[in-house]
């Protein structure tokens, strides 16, 4: 065992003592002087420089608070963190229907387009003139008559035909080819004997009109050697009895289409294709039900179908029970209401009402007992003009994620809430105030989030610990990889000198020319470009930053290795024989190495805020990996930083406090290995 | 002398060659998206007769970026010796006139505060290391180390958050008031300076330590030099002995340092002038480096290289006129 060299010359004094006995005190005496080795000698100035020591407490803090505290913190640098609040949330929408909903007859669903469009306004228009029908003329002529039923239900019909007669009318018949002396017909139009030879001499004698059978026939040239023909019918084709002058009279009248009455028959007009036909109407036929009606099944898990309601409604015109599916089901009102129960049962099945009120979602599973006295509410707001209304109803409880909560019974929770009516121009909005979860963002600091919560909802805390590593963590690889390509190229120029040092060196003034702090920016927005994963991109950017600052330290190992190579320790190493290698990083570097860790220290510092300004930039360490500069970044609009000074101010005084530690301690480290600055 | 100064100038300009090289081939390297982006640009302008590839091929030939990377290289030389730097990308007009335009507000910025550094900085150095381990040394040392230790982008943000936003004298970001049009001449010369203000003291706080730790060490350096016993043990008064024999000393690496640092003034201020939104050459190359405007991008890197080389050179020219010892070597 190696004994310490205190306790060597204690034991050779107290020998020296015993044979001599002479009790000479000398002033180099162990008993009075404690000799230190280097190394202590540089500790022990090191620790009497107060600035290095608090410096290496700081460090020391920032070490168990970048690397040692997050073990022990509950919270990750990427959790986000959710709260609840109580939030207005519209729980329903209640609307007086206006519109008209057809439930047709079975068969009946071909209604032509132009009827179903005109189905509401033509009921709208029967009710401000007070009539109880009204008739649509569909875009093919045909006429629909509406009834009223009830005030939301109306009946409409199809109108039967029977054709009377048809009035005279231009229609092309066909085209006359000169070629084939023959025309072509056109469809549905039955050809008509001897018309071609008739045509055909036409065209010879250059007259435009022919007349074959009481009908005259016009002829067009057309291009290629053909004739377009047009028929004109003449006068009033019957066919059955003539029905006389006034009868035709009133047909013109009417024009080309619309209804008339004439000895108590009403009688239709259509035009088709330029022929006017007068049909009498004979009978008008059931097609559906119109009805502002919404159906509200009383339990939730019943769905009526467009049968169900068919029956219903004709049930409620009819003055009958109905059945479907093969259960019957009866009809009675109910204060302005129509319920529909089922057979020999007493609880209603269904309701039928004007007031639709669905979920905001815009699906129908509101409880039927809301319903009720929502629309209940409703009509006590209309009867007294008020805007809103409140009133209490148990809804069910929804829990943090937005779901149903049961009981053990497995029952629905509910509890008590205020809803609120707002009736907006005749639209009803039901609101409630619910707990809802949201992400916890900017919460101000507080007994869970010591100093709060960022834009994300992560904890800032926890960040501001993730952050110190990150930014601890570049700073001593990026320094480390700089020290050791410095050392290595430094200690090759110095020691070699000749052509390799001129080569090593002008590469060190072009790497000290370089202006590092544009190339990290290219390369930040390089890395943008490429969409770097977080983690490649922080390796990348110490690779970087490390290649970018060799030039200082070998610059500094050189300049040491030229002054130290000349002294005699190394002309002994060489007189030994020992390698080049051996006497490079044996018995050079190792005297560098003072040199190296003050300025390995103080650089330590440089990075960190080099990393921390391209990361502000947000062209260093990317999100969600957390960095003190974009922490600080995260808030750098004006009203953030007004706001949000509990979040950016504490980072920027970790970053300030780090790097002014760094730069303590490289000072004290310098004075202790240097003591010729020390008066 | 005059070999010494030629023969710096030859290693100089090997130097620039060999960085605008690396920087050449950084920019070339760059995703070509850049080029193809300006093509897209180009190629939808009203009045365009060209399509997107050939525009790609044009700007491509423009900068010589389609002959590979070393001719491409030669040939941005040869354009760049003629003094042409083509059209900025980002700012759409000459590079050498977005210059000339820019290149003012950064030098007055870099000129005011170079001058307050050095007012603030020499004469509280020099205290420090006349009183070492006195209180004030300790003040300026920590205060020092400090202000070394600040990023930019921190001192800029509290500077704003006190000065811009909680007693609003300055504005926040930009070079003119709200009411800039409605001012005359006089005011605005006056608005330009208030909305210098800020960017300057950012500038100031955070170049002030290294120079007042520089003074102090090279100070204490000359305090242990024996002349400085022998003139005190001659009996002169300490006034005497600091400003005479002491100062005129620490002046030899601080004139060196100082005079290098002169080019400087004109680099610009990158992150301050970026955060202050002041249109500097920092401001425009920041924006032009990030939205990747490769001739402007260029012209700035050549630009601070030389201005990095021409300072090594006055430094080491002052260092040889400053101080006689070395003229011998």
């Amino acid at each position: 065992m190696r004994k310490n060299f205190n306790e060597v010359l204690k034991e050779r004094e107290l020998r020296e003592k015993e044979t001599s006995e002479e009790k000479e005190m000398s002033l180099d005496s162990s008993e009075r002087v404690k000799v230190l080795s280097p190394g202590q000698m540089v500790f022990k100035r090191f620790i009497t420089n107060r600035l290095a020591v608090v410096g290496s407490a700081i460090l020391i803090f920032m070490f168990v608070f970048a690397f040692i505290a997050p073990i022990f913190y509950p919270y990750g640098q990427t959790e986000i963190f959710y709260k609840y609040d109580n939030s207005v949330v519209d729980l329903a929408q209640a609307k007086v229907r206006n519109e008209y909903t057809a439930f047709y007859k079975e068969g009946a669903e071909g209604v032509h387009s132009s009827v179903r469009n005109k189905l509401t306004s033509t009921i709208t228009s029967i009710e401000a003139a007070g009539a109880e029908e009204g008739t649509i003329v569909s875009s093919e002529g045909d006429t629909y008559t509406i009834e009223k039923n009830n005030d939301a239900i109306y009946s409409l019909f199809a109108s039967d035909y029977k054709e009377i007669c048809n009035v005279g009318g231009t229609s092309k018949v066909g085209v006359y080819d000169l070629v084939g002396k023959a025309i072509k017909y056109e469809e549905d139009v039955t050809e008509v004997s001897g018309l071609e030879q008739k045509i055909a001499s036409a065209i010879k004698d250059k007259k435009t009109e022919v007349s074959l059978g009481g009908v005259t026939y016009s002829i067009k040239a057309g291009k290629m050697k053909k004739y377009d023909i047009y028929a004109t019918a003449e006068g009033f084709n019957y066919t059955g009895a003539k029905l006389g002058a006034e009868f035709e009279a009133l047909v013109s009248e009417t024009g080309t289409s619309g209804s008339f009455e004439y000895n108590g028959k009403t009688y239709s007009v259509k035009t088709d294709k330029n022929v006017t036909t007068v049909s009498e109407v004979a009978g008008k036929n059931f097609l559906a039900y119109l009805t502002t009606y919404a159906f509200d099944a009383h339990d939730e898990s019943t769905a009526l179908d467009d049968q169900f309601k068919f029956a219903a409604l004709d049930a409620i015109v009819n003055g009958e029970g109905f059945s479907v599916n093969g259960e019957s089901f009866t009809v009675s009102k109910e204060d302005e209401e129509f319920v529909v129960y089922k057979a020999g049962e007493s609880e209603a099945y269904a309701a039928l009402s004007t007031l639709v009120i669905r979920r905001a979602t815009g699906e129908d599973n509101l409880e039927l007992a809301l319903k009720e006295k929502t629309r209940e509410v409703i009509e006590e707001m209309d009867a007294s003009g008020e805007r809103t209304a409140k009133f209490n109803w148990e809804i069910a409880q929804v829990d943090a994620n937005g779901e149903y909560t049961y009981d053990e019974n497995g029952d629905l929770v509910k509890e008590e809430r205020e809803i609120t009516i707002t009736n907006k121009n005749g639209s009803y909005t039901l609101t409630v105030e619910q707990v809802v979860y949201l992400i916890d963002t900017f919460a101000r600091p507080s007994k869970e989030h010591i100093v709060g919560t960022d834009g994300d909802g992560m904890d800032v805390f926890a960040r501001m610990m993730y952050g110190g590593r990150v930014s601890l963590l570049v700073a001593f690889v990026v320094v480390i990889l700089e020290t050791i390509l410095g050392v290595i190229m430094g200690g090759i120029a110095g020691f070699f000198g000749g052509w390799v040092d001129n080569l090593i060196m002008r590469m060190v003034d072009i790497f000290y020319c370089i202006p590092s702090m544009p190339i990290l920016i290219i390369m930040g927005a390089l890395f943008d470009a490429m969409k770097m994963k977080p983690y490649h991109r922080l390796a990348w950017l110490m690779v970087v930053l490390g290649v970018l600052g060799w030039a200082g330290v070998a610059r500094l190992v050189r300049g040491q290795i030229l002054s130290l190579r000349e002294q005699e320790f190394m002309v002994a190493a060489e007189a030994i024989g020992l390698r080049t290698k051996r006497r490079i990083f044996t018995h050079l570097v190792p005297n560098v190495m003072p040199q190296l860790i003050v300025t390995a220290t103080s650089a330590l510092g440089g990075v960190i805020i080099t990393e921390s300004t391209l990361s502000f930039l947000g062209l260093g360490v990317k999100h969600p990996l957390a960095t003190w500069g974009t922490m600080i970044n995260s808030v750098s609009t004006a009203e953030a930083m007004k706001a949000y000074t509990y979040i950016w101010v504490p980072v920027g005084l970790l970053i300030c406090l780090t790097v002014v530690a760094f730069n303590f301690v490289g000072d004290g480290l310098r004075d202790a290995f240097d003591p010729k600055m020390k008066r | 002398m005059a070999k010494f100064i030629l023969r710096r100038l030859a290693l100089s300009a090997i130097i620039f060659f060999f960085v605008t090289f690396i920087i050449y081939v950084l920019e070339c390297s760059l995703p070509t998206s850049y080029v193809e982006k300006q093509a897209m640009e180009l190629a939808l302008r009203p009045g365009n007769t060209k399509s997107a590839q050939q525009w790609i091929e044009e700007l491509n030939a423009q900068y010589g970026m389609d002959q590979g990377i070393v001719k491409g290289y030669f040939t941005w030389l040869g354009t760049a010796g003629k003094g042409e730097f083509g059209d900025s990308w980002t700012q759409t007009m000459p590079v050498t006139e977005l210059f000339r335009k820019c290149i003012w507000y950064s030098f007055a910025m870099g000129l005011i505060s170079f001058i307050l550094e050095i007012i603030i900085a020499i004469p509280l150095g020099v205290m420090a290391a006349r009183k070492q381990y006195s209180m004030a040394d300790y003040t300026v040392t920590v205060f020092g180390l400090i202000g070394i230790s600040m990023p930019t982008f921190f001192v800029a943000t509290v500077l704003k958050l006190i000065f811009s936003i909680r007693l609003g004298w300055f504005d926040l970001v930009g070079m003119q008031g709200r009411n800039y049009a409605t001012l005359d001449e006089v005011g605005r010369f006056w608005d330009l300076v208030a909305h210098l203000v800020l960017p300057i003291a950012t500038l100031t706080i955070v170049s002030i330590g290294s120079l007042m730790r520089y003074t102090r060490t090279n100070m204490l350096e000359v305090l242990n030099a024996d002349y400085i016993r022998t003139a005190r043990a001659k009996g002169l008064p300490e006034r005497k002995v600091i400003s005479h024999h002491a100062f005129r000393n620490t002046l030899i690496p601080l004139v060196t340092i100082l005079g290098g640092s002169l080019p400087g003034l004109f680099s610009g201020a990158l992150i301050t002038e970026t955060l202050f939104g002041i249109r500097g050459i920092g401001f425009y190359s920041y924006y032009a480096m990030t939205g990747g405007d490769i001739p402007f991008t260029m012209f700035y890197l050549a630009f601070i290289s030389i201005l990095t080389l021409l300072g090594n050179l006055i430094s080491d020219i002052l260092y040889a006129v400053v101080d006689p010892r070395v003229r011998v070597n």
